[in-house]
């Protein structure tokens, strides 16, 4: 009898460690670091920003939340401050861009204008460019 | 030849000087909530804003999704239950510096303004008139501003149970450095 009540016991406080460990879990979770997850789409920058140019309905139901390994020449480096700098990639249009804001993590090193360059990032819409956040370079 | 070429360097200096429009692309918004539970912090570094001196008029527009917070779960809740970003993907902001007269454009400097317009946010749109400040730097314009918002006034509903994590008033902070829009 005292035995069961004890066995009951530990299995509640059990219970109750793992749902606690689970809700800090939960709470404390941070942002995904992209530089392991799997792309859901990999695309150049150009056919991105078409894609939004021709359809942004479709676009947006498609592509917004997604992971994205995008591919495109650099087009110009915006530091900002808080130090999180954007990498602007070229595409088919002159006033529209893929913006790429890199995530506090990620280090803008060694971006040439100019040259290509691989990064993935989730998407977040379409304002006059493409926006992708929480990026990291790929290479 | 070298006619030519003064011809150009001046017409170059006039349509510097002429540049009537600024933009950016990747301007800064940032939100703050304090209570004395917890803080909540917000960056959004993907604010399209464009500024036509000659008029004061002043546009912003931000993408929910692009807030970023430090916790990912405040993030889900932000995006889908009280500002509900599938459903309202923008934020926007169009009004006017209404002492534009205060400013110098061609003056580096830092100048006080007022700019009054109409703010949506999540679909409802109300008129705000905040304090800011202008600055003017040689190749573009700085502007901050801190001003409050009440999510009760956007029909943002917080539910109950996290009532107490969340400010009642939530301060908004806004930096942008323009360029001029001709070099981009």
């Amino acid at each position: 009898m005292k035995k069961s009540v004890k066995i009951a016991l530990g299995a509640l406080i059990l219970l109750g460690l793992t749902g606690l460990g689970i809700g800090l879990y939960l709470y404390n979770k941070q942002d995904k670091n992209l530089q392991k997850a799997e792309p859901d789409f990999v695309i150049t920058s150009v056919d991105l920003q078409k894609a939004f140019e021709d359809d942004e309905a479709v676009a947006l139901t498609k592509y917004v939340n997604k992971i994205i390994e995008v591919t495109g020449t650099v087009e110009s480096i915006k530091g900002v401050e808080g130090n999180i700098a954007s990498v602007v990639l070229k595409t088919g249009s002159g006033l529209s861009s893929v913006i790429c804001t890199l995530s506090s993590q990620s280090d803008p090193v060694e971006l040439v204008s100019g040259n290509e360059v691989t990064i993935r990032g989730e998407c977040s819409g379409f304002l006059m460019d493409v926006l992708l956040n929480n990026c990291t370079i790929i290479k | 030849m070298k006619r030519v070429t003064v011809i150009l360097l001046c017409l170059g200096l006039v349509l510097t000087a002429n540049a009537q429009k600024y933009m950016t692309r990747n301007g800064y918004i940032g939100f703050f909530s304090g209570t004395p539970i917890e803080d909540i912090k917000a960056d959004n570094n993907q604010v399209a804003s464009v500024i036509d001196i000659s008029t004061g008029e002043i546009v912003f527009q931000v993408l929910i999704k692009s807030f970023k917070f430090a916790k990912a779960l405040m993030e889900e809740h932000f995006n889908e239950n009280y500002l509900e970003s599938e459903k309202f993907p923008k934020s926007t902001f169009k009004g006017k510096i209404t002492n534009l007269a205060a400013v110098d454009f061609s003056k580096p400097g830092q100048y006080e303004v007022i700019v009054e317009g109409d703010l949506n946010i999540h679909d409802v749109t109300n008129k705000v008139s905040v304090m800011g400040s202008i600055e003017v730097i040689p190749g573009g314009i700085n502007a901050n501003s801190k001003f409050n918002v009440v999510p009760e006034d956007y029909k943002i509903k917080i539910p109950a149970i996290v009532r107490e994590n969340i400010a009642k008033i939530i301060e908004v902070t806004v930096a942008i450095r323009y360029s001029p829009v001709d070099n981009k």
